[in-house]
């Protein structure tokens, strides 16, 4: 998919092509990954409502029970409304695939929502939605 | 730059309140734009402290989500000397909404979270307050917990009592430090602490017990107690040290010299 997409084009635009694709399967990977921790449920008929805990809000309790390194990506998520992993980093001062890899966890825990757009992930509380 | 600062405790009366209103006063005082929020929602005190009118909408109903934050805000400037604003946010005292409040489940709580949380976006940056004041109900309640998430910086209220001391080392300890919270000690109602030398000696006593930053030390002052909790204190005695210790605690928390 990416060869096609390569002529003509500067090397940075490939990398960065590169590096959305390495994304994409890293999250298709964890995902698999919590599957076969799970077991894959037997309905399989909705893979994303199968993926997280369904009602898993991000209250304080919730917040002081999380192990250390989860609680800091959490926390910076609760004060901005809305955010890409890149952004957590910035405030956190690690990695954003650390970060990335952190917020696809707490989505898989079913904390946070996860929505592309363009290029870019954003991850968010749904905390209105939640009933 | 503007803040919000979360007034806690390990036990009850320990001069949050006084603390809370007295500290947002001095700030007033300076003109500054401030607000006190009453987040002890099982026992509310502020609106008798302030002797306020009565209040068409609570706090209560701003995280209820049954109305916006400037409904909820009641204007007290006048009672402050200077160009400062004075607002108050007041908790419903009454058992109803006691009992309300006290039967919310998680969900309703980290709402309550993102509400406060908004507030940054609705006061500090909208409308340009300096200094926001939550007065919370002392030890680990979902409502202080909240408070101190959504806070920038922690002033913790002690006293030199045994049962208080404990309690407030181990939360010092496992909440605010999990939490990454800038914090600030303050020993209130301290015995002989005029001479100077005690002070230093309790002042260093305290950092190595607690391992925090001291804020400041209040003595006890009898004409404090004597007042009932029915004054602003720093407005009504300009010359009191209690007025002088505050000061010092606000200029402290605007220079960010914590420590």
């Amino acid at each position: 998919m990416i060869r096609n997409d390569l002529s003509n084009k500067k090397p940075l635009n490939i990398l960065e092509k590169i590096e959305e694709s390495l994304e994409k399967l890293n999250d298709k990977i964890e995902i698999m990954i919590e599957i076969q921790k799970n077991g894959n449920g037997n309905n399989g008929n909705n893979q994303k409502t199968s993926l997280s805990l369904p009602d898993a809000s991000l209250d304080v309790m919730t917040l002081l029970s999380m192990p250390d390194h989860l609680r800091k990506t959490a926390m910076v998520i609760c004060r901005c409304s809305r955010a890409t992993a890149e952004e957590i980093a910035e405030q956190t001062k690690r990695a954003r695939a650390v970060e990335s890899a952190y917020l696809n966890q707490l989505v898989i825990m079913g904390y946070l929502k996860k929505e592309r757009k363009g290029r870019k992930a954003y991850f968010f509380i749904d905390r209105e939605n939640q009933s | 730059m503007s803040k919000i600062i979360a007034v806690h405790s390990y036990k009850g009366g320990t001069g949050k309140t006084l603390l809370s209103v007295n500290l947002a006063a001095t700030f007033a005082k300076s003109g500054k734009k401030v607000c006190v929020f009453d987040l002890d929602f099982r026992a509310p005190s502020l609106f008798a402290i302030l002797k306020t009118p009565n209040a068409d909408y609570w706090l209560n109903d701003y995280l209820n989500n049954t109305c916006e934050i400037d409904k909820t805000l009641i204007d007290l400037s006048s009672r402050i000397p200077g160009n400062g604003k004075f607002y108050a946010c007041l908790a419903n005292p009454s058992t109803e909404a006691i009992r309300d409040m006290s039967s919310k489940d998680r969900k309703w709580e980290m709402r309550a979270l993102g509400r406060l949380l908004a507030l940054r976006e609705t006061l500090l940056k909208d409308q340009k307050f300096d200094y926001l004041f939550f007065d919370t109900s002392p030890g680990l309640q979902y409502s202080s917990i909240n408070a101190i998430v959504a806070a920038d910086f922690v002033v913790v209220a002690t006293t030199g009592d045994r049962s208080d001391v404990d309690g407030t080392k181990r939360m010092l300890a496992e909440l605010y430090n999990l939490f990454e919270k800038k914090t600030g000690l303050v020993l209130n109602k301290v015995l002989d602490a005029s001479a100077t030398a005690k002070k230093t000696e309790m002042q260093n006593k305290i950092k190595a017990d607690y391992q925090v930053p001291m804020l400041g030390m209040v003595p006890c002052f009898c004409e404090i107690l004597r007042a009932e909790g029915n004054l602003i204190f720093v407005q009504d005695k300009p010359d009191h040290p209690f007025t002088k210790i505050l000061a010092e605690m606000t200029k402290k928390i605007e220079n960010d010299e914590v420590n």
